[in-house]
């Protein structure tokens, strides 16, 4: 009975660390400085990589959109100069419905695990994408087709299966906080904290590792690759932030995370905008959020550019 | 921060506002339409009929019928006289009806409509009798009378009159009273001969009469005995000896008077039908309304309006307290569920199905649901189809489960009819998809937290007192609507990131 109560903690503790807990985010933040009518944005990927297209922020490239059934068929033509791509839900989230083709022949997709896809399976995901099986309420939804992205070998060894990314969290145009989700064989090559993934917190000024969690407890090394977690260091960790600030500007979203991962070539892409992002990452960086909303508010200046902002928050 | 406040304060002003309202109209409710906090006090509401039949012999006819005095445990709403080409009278305790030249088969009707006020109960109050005169009795029948007390001194019983009663019910009778009483007598005839003994030990006593308020037909009065002991009146079941009105139980009469007296006739009775009026508390409260010369209001409420919608609204007005109910759970608590009112659906079907029944069968359908589900995901549908076809698959159960309870007899089995298919396909089809992408493990404990919130909503809105409560005065939905409107301003943690975020605070991490 003790030992159970023993697990909270008193909210107090929790006001002195400045956590921010889900009601607050939802009223102080997110209703506050997130209108509703922007949310499309960052809800449809098409209409995010338009925006970014128009704001230079580097994402993969679109090959095309698949909007209704009977065009489902058309993606062997769209594709037809690419010998790999990605199919993904326009409104999905956190990785559901995506479908990476490394390969194809003429008579099936080879996936990166090696294992083989028939053209019919194909158009069968196709199809369940533009039914809404991967949307938010399940909606009729767009299949968006965009190029590989090669991921960087930084990551490899901290990572089972699964694309590592880096999650920013922006405030007012300010990176606050962010973190990379690495998989594991218990999170079965996803990137969901609450399925067991590894929470590496990250360091706003440098992109190093400031601490690393799973379910909640801090750990050192990978539980599958046994790779050194204190050891991260993200490259390019300017170039995140700047895609990050950029995004403020691009979706006018006062709160948001965005979602970043490392082409080896291409450096850092932004891969999708999240209006309501999770408040896990303050377990992954020991840290509170509303500490670090409260010192934008009162000692950040507003009106610079991404820039400026980044080489504030750096200088 | 500043606009936050305001918008706080002016709801706490709103909800204050609207809690006086609630609390003033309760009080006038209360005091001048006769609703009462608990569900019961009022509801019992009673048609009374006393059917006179009597074959008339040509003569004046002169009928006398014994009715209900006033008194506190009972109320009379409505009297109504069916008795055509007679002239009534209504005296304290007797209605009278009177025609010339009747012949042949006559009936007349008296129909009362009371409702049983349970505060006024045991307060029976009567003029102090004189003391009982020494029955005439001669010298033999006086000393087998004090014989018998004597014996019934011996009995079990708090007082006299319990004494004697249970002397006369005992088996086998006491030899000394077996030569009291003649061989053959009536009831009647054994409450006066109580009478007469009791008269013998010096105490006042006397016959009532009353009806058990048992719906049916053609029924015939009960005797009962009274008796002044310490000033006051005391009623007796001649049957159980016990003291004191029973229950539902409405006293026609009192005194040695007689029921029916008919004069001009012969082959006279008098029978009772009782029905239990399904006429609401509301019915009720109008006619008091109007007795209070309050009813300006009255005809303005909802109260007012035919009993289904009475009964729809009722229905309606205990789901805010659900709602807040829920809005606590996920705002508050924090518990994650299936979607934010489907705890609110699973208890309202419980209420219709009932709880042990409802959620056993909640769950069979959830159980057999998942695993067509699963077969199912192997043939890759397309999401409409899909669930179009658990809804289908949940109706197929249903049916299944509808005959195998009627076949069986297993009760169970028969309530999934009130289980909404829908949002029944919708938990299954989420269920599910959460299995898929988030493992067993979270989609269960997604539906316990859905099944759990329900339950918690169902013992809320299943309770009667609470129901009766909303709907009766159901100007407290409106003190709901701002306390939810005010925890919509609740930016604290929830309960369970004071568990989800404790690691944060731990020290050493």
């Amino acid at each position: 009975m003790f030992g159970w109560f023993k697990k909270f903690t008193s909210p107090t503790l929790l006001r002195a660390k400045g956590v921010l807990g889900m009601n607050a985010r939802n009223f102080h933040v997110i209703s506050k400085y997130n209108a509703r009518r922007l949310y499309p944005l960052v809800d449809d990927k098409v209409q995010t990589k338009a925006l970014a297209l128009q704001y230079g922020v580097n994402t993969p490239n679109m090959i095309g959109v698949i909007e209704h059934q009977y065009q489902v068929k058309d993606i062997l033509k769209m594709v037809q100069d690419h010998h790999e791509f990605v199919v993904k839900p326009a409104h999905g989230s956190g990785g559901k419905g995506v479908l990476v083709i490394k390969d194809y022949t003429d008579d099936c997709f080879t996936l990166p695990s090696g294992k083989t896809m028939s053209y019919k399976e194909l158009y069968q995901h196709i199809s369940n994408i533009l039914s809404g099986l991967y949307s938010l309420g399940g909606r009729y939804d767009e299949a968006l087709v965009e190029e590989v992205v090669h991921f960087s070998d930084v990551f490899k060894d901290y990572s089972y299966h699964g694309v590592p990314d880096v999650r920013i969290i922006v405030y007012k145009g300010y990176p606050i906080m962010a973190m990379t989700r690495l998989s594991t064989a218990e999170s079965g090559g996803r990137a969901n904290l609450h399925q067991g993934a590894v929470g590496v917190g990250l360091d706003i000024k440098t992109g190093k590792t400031k601490k690393a969690v799973q379910h909640n407890l801090p750990l050192t090394i990978h539980p599958d690759t046994h790779a050194d977690l204190r050891k991260i260091q993200v490259p390019l960790w300017r170039e995140h932030l700047l895609i990050a600030a950029k995004a403020y500007e691009m979706t006018g979203l006062g709160y948001f995370g965005a979602d970043i991962v490392l082409d080896a070539q291409k450096g850092p892409m932004m891969l999708e905008l999240n209006a309501r992002p999770g408040l896990a990452i303050q377990i992954a960086n020991g840290l509170g959020l509303k500490k670090a909303i409260k010192r934008v508010d009162k000692r950040y200046p507003s009106g610079l550019t991404p820039e400026q902002r980044i080489d504030f928050i750096l200088g | 921060m500043k606009h936050f406040f305001s918008v706080r304060l002016l709801l706490t002003v709103f909800l204050v506002l609207s809690l006086g309202f609630a609390g003033y109209s309760m009080y006038y409710k209360i005091k001048y339409w006769g609703f009462s906090l608990s569900p019961k006090q009022s509801a019992n509401v009673w048609d009374i009929e006393a059917h006179v039949s009597f074959t008339a012999d040509g003569s004046p006819v002169k009928v006398s019928l014994g009715i209900p005095t006033k008194n506190k445990g009972f109320k009379i709403l409505e009297e109504n006289v069916t008795a055509d080409g007679y002239q009534t009278s209504k005296y304290a305790d007797r209605i009278v009806f009177t025609a010339k030249n009747k012949t042949g088969e006559q009936n007349l009707y008296y129909k009362i409509i009371i409702f049983d006020n349970t505060w006024g109960k045991d307060k029976l109050k009567d003029k102090s009798p004189t003391a009982p005169k020494p029955p005439e009795l001669d010298e033999q029948k006086l000393a087998q009378a004090h014989q018998i007390l004597k014996l019934a001194g011996q009995m079990p019983g708090n007082d006299t009159v319990e004494q004697l009663i249970n002397l006369f019910n005992q088996e086998p009778l006491a030899p000394a009273l077996k030569s009291y009483l003649p061989v053959q007598y009536a009831p009647k005839t054994k409450i006066e001969i109580m009478q007469e003994l009791l008269a013998v030990a010096g105490i006042s006593a006397r016959t009532a009469r009353g009806l058990k308020l048992e719906e049916g037909q053609k029924i015939t009065p009960d005797l009962m005995l009274e008796a002044y002991i310490g000033n006051a009146w005391h009623l007796y079941d001649p049957a159980t000896a016990k003291q004191g009105l029973p229950d539902n139980f409405l006293l026609f009469q009192r005194g040695g008077k007689s029921l029916l007296d008919v004069e001009g006739g012969i082959n006279s009775e008098v029978k009772f039908s009782l029905q239990k009026s399904i006429t609401s508390t509301m019915n009720l409260a109008s006619r008091r309304a109007n007795l209070a010369e309050k009813s300006g209001w009255f005809d303005h409420t909802i109260y007012s309006l035919p009993l289904a919608q009475q009964n729809t609204l009722k229905w309606l007005s205990v789901f805010p307290i659900g709602i807040l109910l829920v809005v606590l759970m996920r705002n508050i608590v924090g518990v994650q569920t299936m979607g934010t009112f489907t705890p609110m659906l699973i208890a309202m079907s419980l209420v219709k199905t009932g709880f042990v029944t409802g959620l056993t069968c909640f769950v069979a359908i959830i159980l057999l649901g998942l695993m067509i589900r699963f077969i199912m995901s192997k043939l890759n549908l397309l999401l409409v189809p899909r669930i179009s076809a658990v809804v289908i698959f949940v109706i197929l159960i249903i049916h299944f489960l509808t005959f195998v309870g009627y076949n069986f007899d297993i009760k169970i089995a028969q309530a999934s009819v009130f289980f909404p298919i829908i949002i029944t396909a919708w938990v299954i089809e989420r269920a599910s998809i959460t299995w898929e992408e988030d493992g067993p493990v979270n989609a269960g404990k997604e539906l316990f937290n859905s099944l759990l919130v329900g339950i918690i909503v169902y013992f809320v809105i299943a309770n009667d007192y609470i129901r009766h409560f909303m709907f009766v005065f159901n100007e407290f939905n409106l003190v709901i609507l701002f306390v939810v409107m005010l925890l919509g301003t609740y930016t604290g943690y929830r309960l369970t990131e004071l568990k989800r975020f404790a690691p944060l605070v731990k020290k050493g991490l």
